[in-house]
């Protein structure tokens, strides 16, 4: 929970300017919601390296890992316990 | 010749074929053609004369070929529009241009129905259905539709009206085609007029140097609606290649996938496109035998990726491009076998292109003596829609202004140095400074606002916006952020806000943007 709140909180501040009236479910895309480009997801990945100490791989980089808050915050979760 | 007849042309020749690879559908040039030809009669029983102007405010899909087509083969004007575009660029489009329809996503609809009281001119609006061109879209009933004004219809209907039936084609080649907006420097987008004859002409261009065949399957991720994804969709309709349809570029792995799996002989981008190809994708780690050439337009490619992406991709001949909206797409083209020779370089004039560099009283530049590019040919516009004015300044006795500053060395190779005018140029969109600074200004707590380019390695420039708010208080970078993302679309908000207590000028009073760009360095 705790990841997917801290991944919300950092879509909300820079993609949505910290407006939360923005309706953003955990499973909404993000490509559909049309909000973040493709230099967009960059950020994200720097964010989640960052935040929680896990390398993206050049591979990793597709929509079934990245493209709504729930599907970071398994693939943070699964990155970690490969990692740990 | 039409550019509707680019399809039909190529649908007799090849019916079988395909010609578009969308979301693992694959729809022939002979099914295409059906399509297009039942469209255009069912604009037509809609009361669609020659000559209006019709939107299209879709994402790329089979459903946008099939509206640009279909619009152009019923003797109207295409107006495409981002399906990105806030409700009130999309009525300042259709209102500069007096669109009397419009084709949209469904998704648009809820953007549209915001500003649709106040589009006069607009009397039918056409909804497409995911699904619509291959016939599996979903069973929606007229009164589906949220309450709003008559005149919805949803594209099923149309096509099902106008199935079996043949407009005869009245197009003549100096008839408009397209009006594709474009940012101004002067804050609103300017409408560039296209006729058939100028696509036609930088189709046969774009085919003759690139060598395209109707063995070529290009890989899409430019947005149609922009003079560079128009020109894949033209060239490739003329010589019956095959189009795989993408819309963006979020997930390069996903994309490269589809490339080694179809076989992709092209695959054409902007420079912010091959800095995340070669940057943030697993490209390395795939083969591409299929893989005859890449473009790259909006940009020179730096030694350092050129040589990068031929250790990766051996056998791909790397071609850099340049244009503009007002030239239909392509002016210049540097050859593979130039690219490290005169590297930098944008290259010569493609074929039917003549291109000078010339001085501000527009005599022509000594060779490397920067000058502005000006040029001549088939391709160039006939003028903005509506405006004399900004058309006498851009389209002169001696050919198109481009704005461009560039020096030509002796063998004819041009290097472009910088721009005349006040755009941005951010991952492939052309951006007018003076668009974002009115939007910024309509906060009634901001004083002054300059908006700048500054250099990111992804983007090309990154958008910053130096702001002087009248109280400090109570305004924050989000404010100008959200107030930017209400009234434009996503790709125009500023990377960066950062608030001065004053903007540097010049005596005359003309703000110091050079200056703002060494500001944060």
């Amino acid at each position: 929970m705790e990841v997917e709140m801290l991944i919300r909180d950092f879509i909300v501040e820079n993609f949505l300017f910290g407006n939360v009236d923005v309706p953003l479910g955990d499973e909404d895309s993000f490509l559909q919601k049309g909000f973040i480009d493709s230099t967009g997801i960059l950020e994200v990945v720097s964010f989640i390296e960052e935040k929680f100490g896990i390398k993206v791989e050049d591979d990793d980089l597709l929509p079934e890992n990245l493209d709504s808050i729930r599907r970071l915050a398994d693939f943070v979760v699964r990155k970690r316990s490969l990692a740990a | 010749m039409p550019v509707s007849d680019f399809l039909s042309d190529s649908a007799a020749r090849f019916p079988e074929k395909d010609f578009l690879v969308w979301r693992n559908r694959r729809i022939t040039y002979g099914s295409m053609s059906r399509k297009v030809d039942a469209l255009a009669a069912g604009l037509a029983d809609e009361g669609l004369v020659a000559g209006e102007r019709v939107g299209i405010c879709m994402g790329n899909s089979t459903e946008y070929v099939m509206a640009y087509f279909g619009i152009m083969k019923a003797g109207a004007v295409v107006v495409p529009v981002s399906e990105q575009s806030t409700g009130r660029g999309l009525a300042a489009i259709l209102n500069n241009c007096q669109a009397s329809m419009l084709l949209i996503d469904r998704v648009v609809l809820q953007t549209l129905l915001e500003v649709l009281p106040g589009i006069p001119s607009l009397r039918r609006v056409i909804i497409a259905v995911k699904g619509d061109v291959e016939g599996e879209g979903a069973e929606e009933r007229i009164q589906d539709l949220p309450p709003g004004p008559s005149g919805f219809r949803f594209l099923r209907q149309i096509l099902t009206e106008g199935k079996g039936k043949v407009v005869p084609c009245i197009t003549r080649e100096p008839d408009l085609a397209m009006i594709c907006y474009t940012s101004g420097t002067t804050g609103s987008p300017k409408g560039v007029m296209l006729t058939h004859r100028n696509l036609m002409a930088n189709a046969d261009s774009i085919v003759e140097y690139l060598r395209l065949t109707s063995h070529d399957k290009m890989m899409v991720v430019l947005p149609f609606y922009y003079s560079y994804g128009n020109s894949l969709l033209t060239t490739h309709a003329k010589v019956g290649g095959t189009l795989h349809i993408g819309r963006n570029f979020v997930y390069p792995n996903s994309v490269l996938e589809l490339m080694v799996r179809e076989g992709v002989t092209g695959f054409a981008g902007v420079p912010s496109t091959f800095a995340i190809l070669l940057n943030r994708s697993a490209i390395r780690k795939y083969a591409f035998p299929m893989l005859r050439y890449l473009t790259q337009a909006g940009g020179a490619m730096s030694p350092r990726s050129a040589e990068e992406l031929h250790r990766i991709l051996p056998g791909t001949d790397i071609f850099i491009m340049y244009g503009q909206t007002e030239a239909s797409a392509r002016l210049t083209y540097l050859a593979p076998a130039d690219l490290r020779r005169k590297a930098g370089s944008i290259g010569k004039p493609i074929p039917g292109v003549r291109i000078t560099i010339r001085r501000e009283d527009f005599t022509p530049c000594a060779p490397r003596e920067v000058g502005e590019i000006v040029a001549e040919g088939d391709n160039v516009m006939k003028g903005y829609w509506g405006d004399q004015e900004g058309t006498a300044r851009t389209l002169r006795s001696d050919g198109l202004h481009t704005g461009d500053m560039a020096w030509m060395d002796e063998e004819g190779y041009i290097y472009i140095v910088g721009r005349q005018s006040e755009f941005i140029k951010s991952g492939g969109h052309r951006i007018g400074a003076k668009e974002i600074e009115e939007a910024i200004l309509e906060l009634p707590t901001v004083h002054e606002v300059a908006v700048v380019g500054e250099e990111d390695e992804i983007l090309g420039e990154s958008i910053t916006a130096y702001v002087v708010a009248k109280e400090r208080s109570g305004i924050d970078p989000h404010a100008i952020q959200r107030c930017c993302r209400d009234r434009l679309p996503v790709y125009m908000v500023p990377r960066k806000v950062v608030f001065m207590d004053e903007l540097p000028k010049t005596i005359s009073g003309k703000i110091r943007k050079n200056e703002l760009r060494r500001v944060e360095g």
